[in-house]
């Protein structure tokens, strides 16, 4: 188990940094818009009707963006938790614990795949 | 000594392996300078007060990188950290997270195995014909400004390890190859006359290395030379990905 981990573990610090950077920016952009922009006022409500949100979503940059918003992020928080637990439980169970999580964003990131074809 | 000395309660981490199951910690009161380092009340209690306390120390300028210490928990390198920073008193450890050989001394075979894993002297693929003729005519290898400056900032490591000691990492995973070492790789790395990257980029995909490190940049917090551990080791990260990602789509020359 833990060997496997060590042989993905670029393709796995891959995903951990991209989630991170583009997680990082692309859902502090989100909040901004959704949370402060629209609400404040400084950009008009109608800039995210249903036709226009939709249209951006499902079209390919849209898809990508939003796949991209879903899974790397996961891929982030299972590479934090599990340097989490490897800090609290130590070494031993940590080959076990780093599959389940990469597991799980392996598992909604498939999902996410479904969810974005599908739009 | 003109002006009236004043004093400092040391408490000073002592252990004997021939008489101590655990280190135990001896207590001093001496008269300090103003002026004194960590490094000179230690030298005090060796020479005046306590001939046997063993410490490690030489240059007394921040180059040798012998005497770092725990100076109230912190890992410091005790020539270069005033007492005048510290008032009343002081408490002075060996480094943590070594095996301590003698009071105030640790052991560092552990950290000159990791240390050679990475291979810190420049590799060549192989010597060449054109080399030696460069080397006839220019009487060494040349290197621009630039291609220094690419790799300068993690030669300056003086192999203190402060950075072992400040690493949570190091403290949960003994075996982590560490801070300074894969700076040290890192640097010949990035250095142009070297071609070994590709054999310490396999080792840094190996257990307990580049990857191990979770960034808590400890390693940089403590460094007395400014060398960034922390950035060296999260550049190699991308470089091991980087190399083992052409590994993928490229042949490997001579494989």
């Amino acid at each position: 188990m833990k060997h496997l981990l060590l042989i993905l573990e670029p393709v796995i610090w891959l995903l951990f940094g991209a989630g991170l950077a583009l997680g990082t920016m692309l859902l502090t952009g989100f909040v901004l818009v959704v949370g402060l922009a629209i609400p404040m006022g400084i950009v008009p409500p109608e800039a995210l009707n249903y036709e226009r949100a939709y249209g951006l979503a499902s079209s390919f940059i849209g898809r990508v963006i939003l796949l991209a918003l879903i899974a790397l992020p996961l891929w982030k928080g299972a590479h934090h938790v599990r340097s989490l637990a490897l800090d609290f439980g130590g070494a031993e169970r940590d080959g076990a614990v780093g599959s389940l999580l990469y597991l799980a964003a392996a598992g909604v990131s498939v999902l996410g795949i479904i969810a974005v074809v599908g739009l | 000594m003109t002006e009236a000395a004043e004093m400092m309660h040391v408490e000073v981490t002592r252990f004997d392996p021939d008489q101590d199951e655990v280190p135990k910690v001896q207590e001093y009161d001496i008269p300090i300078q103003s002026d004194w380092k960590v490094l000179d009340a230690i030298n005090y209690i060796k020479d005046e007060v306590d001939s046997s306390l063993s410490h490690r120390w030489s240059c007394r300028m921040a180059v040798c990188g012998s005497c770092g210490m725990m100076v109230n928990g912190e890992p410091k390198l005790t020539c270069k950290t005033s007492l005048a920073d510290y008032s009343g008193s002081i408490k002075i450890e060996p480094l943590a997270n070594f095996p301590i050989v003698r009071d105030l001394v640790v052991d560092i075979d552990g950290f000159m195995d990791k240390f050679r894993q990475v291979k810190p002297w420049i590799l060549r693929a192989k010597e060449r014909a054109e080399d030696m003729e460069a080397l006839n005519e220019k009487g060494t290898f040349s290197q621009s400004p630039a291609e220094l400056g690419a790799f300068k900032q993690f030669s300056m490591c003086i192999n203190c390890l402060l950075c072992y000691s400040a690493c949570p990492v190091v403290a949960n995973e003994p075996e982590f190859i560490g801070p300074a070492a894969i700076a040290l790789g890192h640097r010949y790395n990035l250095d142009s006359r070297d071609e070994g990257a590709r054999e310490r980029n396999e080792t840094f995909r190996g257990e307990g290395t580049v990857f191990s490190c979770s960034f808590a940049n400890e390693c940089s917090q403590v460094c007395p030379k400014n060398v960034d551990p922390a950035a060296a080791v999260n550049q190699a990260k991308l470089g091991a990905v980087i190399d083992w990602a052409k590994g993928l789509v490229l042949p490997r020359e001579g494989a």
